[in-house]
């Protein structure tokens, strides 16, 4: 069977590729409105939204990105995922609820529209919308230069296709990416989700096995390797340190519910009461699947430190590399499909929070109105965003998981305060909203655009979100707050 | 003193712990090192130096997170179901929290100081107690959602009173 090991894994993708349009022809049928479009008609079940909504916090940046972080630099980066658990908690007990509500109460369609009906403030919409867009771009640039590099890994292994640039990877994944978003809008992507959840909960506990048996000696000999080695790596706070390992827990375990493309999907469910089973199930899918991130990262870290492996030439390959040397060939070709469905699970909630943000919010909160035609102009809008995200990524030279953190840290910062409480506490004003999500673009923005390096590798996403939680609630507190709608108030007491 | 406040406060004793340590000078290798042979790896080198300027301020910044999320989770509770039996949950949910990171960090120093740690489940024990203690601390809010759900989350006077109001809305009442 090995001498097929790449045409196994090669059909894998492909079929999975085929499933993805199949689904997107099939959705482009029950999408014939906006609504449809953007938040499905609020009419999903609970284990559809909840492998929705997991599927789209571990993407890319978790399943490529993560196992190259640890590869790099030992347990560090496992501070952004064992702070799912908090995260989760945060979204459903501060948002789940309340967010389902106003959506019904108000039909929105997009976390601008949440924020408008919490705040009155056109400013405010328009703001979250322009965050929207810049940490989509950031963040889906992410999820396009991952595919990539795992598509050029399969075809670069094959005779034909030995010699593939990244570009052709680029056009080709993100052709089948756009094909089923532009088609199906998000019911298309929550379906999607729903296959692509199970695949990575399997790929997630098949790897962890795999990566078990990779050493006779198991995880332990991986240990005893690495504490030889440098010890650090291993040990909770990696080679990155304390501080940058708690900041990064701080910014992902209480950002997470800050995600638009999360919290929208917290939209979608047909009743309130399917949040009991959501956040559970949504829960443990993520840990298992993640388990891919730790232990692919940290058994090739062990692989080269030990001298059995030949050094990777990027940490991004971590993941790619020990799928085709170490995996049985079906178990690959399962978990290549895994890593395209994790990518492409979060990809297409992008696309389609950024196409809603484009024709629907910004036009809503420029003039009043959204534009005529919605549903013609999301489609081209998700086209526009893919393009332009595939030239960032092409130009970006980062890793995969640093460029994730900068779009997380940009979303977290700006709507956490706005959103996780803005929702909880009458007291917030718009103002004090504007200012908090301004105050955080100014900060992620400069440290990117000048390269500041903050001391003891301090994520600045942290730094942005603690100030902007900060300039939130310190200026509502020096304001008067306005009279809420009634439908709101009412909401916010329930 | 209202739930927001304390949370300001926290967040204020965060931010007053992160300046301490941004303020503080680095030492030379306070986010490792590159390995001098293996390009895009970087190893950790010596973990007691990199403390030396902070000294414990992760351990308290930690404690300061963690009480900020517990206070952060009470406010999405409506006041008027936050009781008794809810704090008493959130208290000794924030309690095992606790317990655990002091068991991570106390375990990490003492690796520090020794160069000695034990394995747990092939890991080294402080961090068995990050990667299972950790989630494992906060997972127990998320069974507490799904189990006390309906007491605390969407008590069923509150679904009642909501299907009330969209009744309302779609009746025609005014909304704003």
């Amino acid at each position: 069977m090995e001498e097929y090991r790449q045409t196994i894994i090669l059909g894998a993708v492909m079929a999975y590729m085929v499933m993805c349009i199949g689904v997107g022809i099939w959705a482009m049928r029950r999408t014939k409105s906006a609504g449809d479009f953007f938040v499905a008609g609020r009419g999903l079940g609970p284990i559809v939204v909840s492998l929705a909504v997991f599927s789209s916090t571990l993407s890319g940046f978790g399943f490529v990105g993560g196992p190259g972080l640890v590869y790099a630099t030992g347990m560090s980066s496992m501070w952004m995922a064992i702070c799912s658990a908090l995260g989760y908690a945060t979204g459903f007990y501060l948002v789940a609820k309340r967010i389902r509500m106003v959506a019904e109460v108000r039909d929105t369609m997009s976390m601008p529209d949440v924020v408008y009906a919490r705040y009155g403030s056109q400013f405010a919409r328009l703001l979250t919308a322009v965050t929207i867009i810049l940490g989509v771009l950031g963040y889906l640039a992410t999820q396009i230069l991952a595919m990539a590099l795992v598509l050029q890994s399969i075809l670069s292994a094959t005779a034909m296709f030995a010699d593939i640039s990244l570009l052709a990877c680029v056009v080709v994944s993100s052709a089948v990416l756009i094909f089923y978003c532009v088609t199906g809008g998000i019911i298309a992507s929550v379906y999607t989700d729903v296959v692509q959840g199970l695949m990575m909960i399997v790929a997630g506990a098949l790897v962890v096995i795999t990566a078990a048996h990779v050493f006779d000696g198991g995880f332990a000999e991986v240990s005893n390797i690495l504490l030889k080695a440098d010890g650090e790596d291993v040990m909770p706070f990696g080679t990155v340190g304390a501080m940058a390992s708690l900041a990064w827990f701080f910014m992902f375990g209480l950002g997470l519910a800050g995600q638009p493309h999360v919290a929208t999907k917290m939209m979608m469910n047909r009743k309130l009461s399917d949040n009991r089973l959501i956040l559970p199930v949504a829960v443990f899918g993520y840990a298992i699947a993640a388990m891919l991130w730790v232990s692919v990262g940290i058994v090739m870290r062990a692989l080269v430190l030990g001298d059995v492996a030949m050094p990777l030439s990027a940490p991004d390959e971590a993941a790619p590399v020990f799928l085709s040397t170490y995996a049985h060939p079906l178990l690959a070709g399962i978990v290549f499909a895994g890593l395209f469905a994790a990518i492409m699970s979060t990809a297409d909630s992008f696309l389609n929070i950024g196409a809603a943000a484009i024709i629907h919010d910004i036009p809503k909160a420029v003039r009043g109105r959204s534009l005529d035609n919605e549903l013609m102009w999301a489609r081209i809008a998700t086209i526009g965003i893919s393009v332009l995200s595939a030239i960032i990524a092409l130009g970006s030279d980062q890793l995969v998981a640093l460029l994730g953190a900068f779009g997380w840290g940009t979303f977290a910062a700006a709507l956490v305060p706005v959103v996780i409480i803005g929702l909880n506490w009458k007291g917030a004003t718009a103002r004090a909203a504007c200012a908090a999500i301004i105050v955080s673009l100014a900060i992620n923005f400069a440290v990117q655009i000048w390269g500041i390096k903050v001391p003891y590798g301090i994520s600045s996403g942290f730094l942005a979100m603690l100030t902007s939680m900060i300039v939130f609630i310190g200026w509502s507190f020096l304001e008067k707050p306005k009279d809420l709608p009634r439908d709101i108030d009412r909401i916010m007491d329930l | 003193m209202k739930l927001i406040h304390v949370v300001f406060g926290l967040l204020l004793v965060v931010a007053g712990i992160t300046g301490y340590v941004l303020l503080s000078v680095p030492p030379e290798n306070a986010v490792g090192l590159a390995h001098p042979t293996i390009a895009g790896m970087r190893l950790g080198g010596d973990g007691l130096a990199r403390l030396g300027s902070i000294g414990d301020a992760p351990f308290y910044f930690q404690i300061a997170v963690i009480l900020l999320a517990t206070f952060m989770l009470a406010m999405g509770v409506a006041p008027k179901r936050r009781t008794r039996g809810f704090w008493l949950f959130l208290a000794g949910g924030a309690l095992i929290a606790f317990i655990v990171w002091a068991s991570l960090y106390l375990g990490y120093k003492h690796y520090l100081l020794t160069g000695e740690t034990g394995l747990f489940f092939g890991v080294p024990v402080p961090t068995a107690w990050m990667l299972g203690g950790v989630w494992g601390s906060f997972a127990l809010f998320d069974i507490f959602y799904a189990v006390a759900f309906r007491r605390y989350f969407l008590h069923p006077d509150d679904e009642r009173d909501f299907e009330a109001l969209v009744a309302e809305m779609k009746a025609g009442g005014e909304a704003n």
